[in-house]
């Protein structure tokens, strides 16, 4: 009953918050931001080039439109970053761009406000918006802007001869000897381990399922523990691969996009057994710019803001109208489409986070990485 | 002009068979795949869903109840089936075998239907054996478009058939070769010419359409070593003990299963708590155990005491649940438990030959191989699952080794199938060919004439002569009030008789009459009469009834039972070499 109340009550709150946004009268009645001369609303994401393409596609556009400043703040991913944030003092989060599988937990959790999909804006020709997300982009506490994918790759020069070109070619150390730099979390590399046993890519979550399923996959990462850098934050693995520190990484293919296309750098993406996820925009439970953060979401997540993201940055939009108007790169002129993790060569091996397991899944696994990393 | 129509209006007919069969049957088969795994997810079969699973009570209880629940609901399915059992391939075999094609609609789709449970519900069973069935049922109902045409509902069985072992799969030249190797038992270019089309339908499904991915991925592996050759044959010939042991184990199951005092509808379900409570502890044994077929092949991921275990659990487990009525199949699990043999050999090799030993994925398939063809009686399908799976040359030539001696051995040590043991303990001989078994179906009773010439027992002989002259017959029957046959007597005993004993007073009939060293009953078939009648002579054969009194009903002549069986063979043959 009571929550049903709540429930009534929000939605109220909401439509009319909704409203007033699209009505563009913002300022005029703003009584709770008196101190600022606009409204602002804070958005955690990841930094780097991808918030570069985030500023650029629908930040930017949205405060012209609406007048409402967006604030960034740093978030480097997974849920205790935002329980924290959460449990301080002065929580000033209203959106965080998580991953899919950290926004099922958190969701889980009950940190994350429930999300109305009937919000978001048909595509150009009028389709309704539920038709024209991906599968699985829209989910009880997320909005989907985009499909992005977590890589291999490597150094050109620290392998002139014989390169890489599969992903069990991470665990060979005699064929590619040197430094690897992995994420220091259980995902990806799990796959990746068992992947390299010619595990096929629809079974890895299955297999990963049993005790004997994780057995082999740390079996596969005690191999070359002794040579992995493992990195923490997103912006490592690309510095150490550029430097030479290592010799092959695993990074989101945006950022190695951005090293090797627009930088230079000898950096070549393995498309093998690419891990791929889809964006997913959160809001944290309470915030008191709702009907903003919801404002912008119908925004941020319309067929052109997310067509115009793939100019910045090589991620695949999670609506299907958008992916057609993919086109060139801003500002290199360069063909966005082969670069994306869903162009159909680079696709063919890749393989869906099972963000429902890792969702249910998570506290244990990680428990049981961390143990295996701790040394004995 | 009109025989151009003809052969046109022909060929659109056998296309158009093998599209529609292919079609439904494909569908079907997807559909029937899909429910599976998603009731597997749902109840708490796979190892994704039980490790997903945060209350571990709640999972332990699931562990058995939902197997049991499965078997209850699949005994009271089974109720409502005149056999009281799901039907499965050998009951395809025995409906083409007999040249009737028939495969009733409603046991088709609750057999169908109590696989689904079974399977969903995680019992140790197979799923091949019930697509088969859900395909011929549905190509036996297109068939009936033509009610007329008998090639058609043998065809459009093996069409059906032919479409869901491509579809589930993904090969399409072996389900061409399983419909005529399993189901048909022979190649006419009639019946080949739809079946190709159907499994290429059943393909294009599966590939195209639906885009499933296949049963297997190995990557490339080849045979290093040549003397590893032996060690296949030797695989092959041990691998056919295993599968002769796992088929023993389940008629023994059934035998068992029969004895125990309890309402069969119940059965299923004691054998689904048993299996729960083994899986509480060792879950590998639930469902198809697609998990284990795939960790088979990776080297180490068993230690072969752990792979000696899993043999013989999953073998007991399976023949639990099909000896106790779980409805399903035989070869996935022989699918199983052959690569858990074959990788226990791979490490069997090793020992042997360390190093030079080739990939444990070659042991392991050639062991599944080993045993599956042995269960289900099909070395070439076996074989070409393997070629068409893998498109691997090396694996499907060592592959190749194994099949045939372990159809050799199994032969001897067991028969030709589990399905044909099956059909025989049901009397439905297939070792002496079609013939028999068509012959068998086909009783005397069917050929009776009461063209002859019955006499009374107390008749005088010359009334008997008389008779017997007037009816330009050679024999009479003696037969007393009740019609009960007492003897035959012949003209020229009659004659004989009367010449040495001229006054022929007070001889009667019965006095001479004696049983024809040949006596059927009505009940006896056209193949056991064929056999009795080597060495009779004499006109025609009294027929009496079957239920021991002893009344003749008619006579049967010799002429009567050739042609019988010259008829039946006749079928065959044209069957047989049908031309499209």
């Amino acid at each position: 009953m009571e929550l049903k109340l709540q429930d009534l009550i929000r939605t109220v709150v909401r439509s009319v918050g909704l409203g007033i946004v699209s009505l563009g009268i913002a300022g005029m009645i703003d009584h709770a931001t008196a101190e600022s001369p606009g409204r602002t609303i804070t958005v955690a994401t990841w930094g780097g080039p991808y918030q570069h393409s985030q500023e650029k596609a629908y930040f930017e556009p949205f405060t012209q439109e609406t007048g409402i400043h967006v604030k960034t703040d740093l978030y480097g991913g997974g849920i205790a970053e935002l329980r924290k944030h959460m449990a301080g003092r002065a929580p000033t989060w209203d959106l965080v761009d998580m991953t899919m599988a950290d926004n099922r937990a958190a969701c889980k959790l009950g940190l994350l406000e429930r999300i109305d999909h009937a919000i978001l804006l048909p595509a150009p020709d009028g389709t309704p918006a539920d038709q024209d997300f991906v599968d699985g982009a829209l989910t009880e506490c997320a909005v989907s802007p985009i499909i992005f994918a977590m890589v291999t790759a490597y150094n050109r020069d620290a392998f002139p001869g014989n390169r890489p070109t599969q992903i069990g070619d991470i665990f060979d150390l005699r064929q590619f000897p040197g430094k690897r730099a992995l994420q220091r979390l259980p995902e990806a590399n799990l796959e990746w381990a068992l992947r390299s046993y010619g595990v096929p890519r629809e079974d890895v979550y299955q297999l990963l399922s049993t005790e004997r399923g994780l057995r082999l996959a740390f079996e596969r990462l005690d191999a070359i523990r002794d040579h992995v850098h493992w990195w923490t934050s997103v912006d490592e693995p690309l510095e150490l691969l550029t430097s030479g520190e290592v010799v092959m990484a695993s990074l989101y293919n945006g950022r190695a996009f951005d090293a090797a296309v627009i930088h230079g750098h000898p950096v070549e993406i393995i498309w093998d057994a690419q891990i791929y996820e889809l964006g997913a925009w959160g809001i944290p439970k309470g915030t008191p710019n709702l009907d903003e953060v919801l404002g912008f979401i119908r925004f941020a997540t319309g067929t052109h803001p997310l067509a115009d993201q793939a100019k910045y940055i090589p991620y695949g939009p999670a609506r299907r109208s958008s992916m057609k108007l993919v086109s060139t790169h801003a500002q290199t002129g360069v063909d966005m489409r082969p670069h994306l993790p869903t162009s159909p060569a680079n696709f063919e091996t890749a393989i869906p986070k099972d963000t429902e397991w890792y969702a249910s899944l998570y506290d244990r696994i990680k428990a049981r990485f961390d143990s295996w990393l701790a040394p004995p | 002009m009109r025989a151009g129509v003809n052969s046109a209006g022909r060929i659109v007919s056998i296309a158009a068979l093998g599209i529609a069969a292919g079609a439904l049957a494909s569908l079907a088969a997807i559909g029937f795949v899909e429910l599976v795994a998603v009731l597997n997810e749902w109840l708490l079969i796979t190892p994704r869903s039980r490790f997903m699973m945060e209350d571990k009570r709640l999972l332990l209880i699931a562990t058995v109840c939902v197997p049991a629940a499965g078997g209850l609901v699949v005994g009271l399915i089974h109720n409502s089936i005149p056999e009281r059992r799901s039907h499965g391939p050998p009951d395809i075999i025995q409906s083409v075998q007999e040249m009737d094609g028939r495969i009733p609609v409603r046991t088709g789709f609750l057999s169908a239907v109590a696989s689904v449970v079974s399977l969903g519900a995680g019992a140790s069973v197979g799923q091949y054996g019930p697509l088969a069935h859900v395909g011929a049922t549905l190509g036996s109902l297109v068939a009936r478009v033509n009610r007329d045409s008998r090639w058609m509902a043998t065809v459009g069985v093996g069409c059906g058939v032919a479409a869901a072992i491509s579809t589930a799969f993904n090969a399409p030249i072996a389900g061409i070769v399983f419909a005529h190797e399993v189901i048909l038992r022979h190649y006419s270019l009639r019946a080949f010419a739809p079946i190709t089309v159907a499994a290429t339908m059943g393909h294009v499904m599966a590939n195209v359409v639906f885009e499933r991915p296949p049963l297997f991925r190995l990557d490339a592996i080849s045979v290093n070593f040549a003397p590893e050759f032996l060690g296949f044959i030797l695989i092959g010939a041990v691998g056919a003990f295993v599968a002769v042991f796992y088929m023993r184990a389940i008629l023994f199951a059934n035998r068992i299963a029969r004895t125990i005092p309890c309402a069969n509808a119940l059965k299923p379900m004691l054998a689904g708590a048993g299996l729960g409570l083994a899986a509480i502890w060792l879950p590998d044994i639930l469902g198809i155990g697609k998990e284990t077929l795939r960790f088979a092949v990776i080297d180490h991921a068993f230690a072969p005491g752990e792979l000696a275990f899993l043999l013989v659990a999953k073998i007991l487990a399976t023949a639990l649940c099909i000896g106790f009525g779980f409805a399903g199949g035989v070869f996935s699990p022989a699918l199983l438990i052959g690569i858990l043999f074959g990788a226990l050999a791979g490490n069997g090799a090793e020992l042997i030959l360390g190093d030079l030993r080739s990939d444990i994925g070659i042991y392991a398939i050639c062991g599944m191989v080993a045993v599956t063809s042995a269960v289900i009686g099909a070395p070439l399908t076996t074989i070409l699952i393997v070629f068409e799976l893998t498109r691997n040359y090396d694996l499907a030539t060592a592959a190749m080794v194994s099949v045939v001696f372990s159809n050799l051995v199994s032969y001897r040590a067991f028969g030709r199938s589990l399905f044909d043991v099956q059909l025989h303990m049901r009397g439905f001989d297939l070792t002496a060919g079609r013939e028999k078994v068509m012959l068998d179906r086909r009783l005397i009773e069917n050929y009776i004439t009461r063209d002859h010439t019955e006499l009374a027992p107390d008749a005088s002989l010359d009334a008997a002569m008389s008779r017997l002259l007037e009816a330009r017959s050679h024999e009479g029957y003696v037969v007393d009030a009740d019609g009960v046959y007492l003897g035959t007597v012949k003209l020229d005993d009659l004659m004989t008789t009367k010449e040495r004993n001229e006054t022929g007073t007070g001889v009667t009939v019965a006095c001479l009459a004696k049983p024809e060293a040949l006596i059927l009953t009505a009940g006896t078939t056209v193949w056991a009469a064929m056999a009795q009648m080597g060495d009779f002579v004499g006109e025609s054969i009294p027929v009496l009834d079957d239920d021991g009194h002893g009344r003749m009903l008619g006579v049967v002549y010799e002429a009567s039972i050739v042609k019988a069986y010259l008829d039946t063979m006749n079928d065959i043959r044209r069957e047989e070499n049908a031309g499209a």
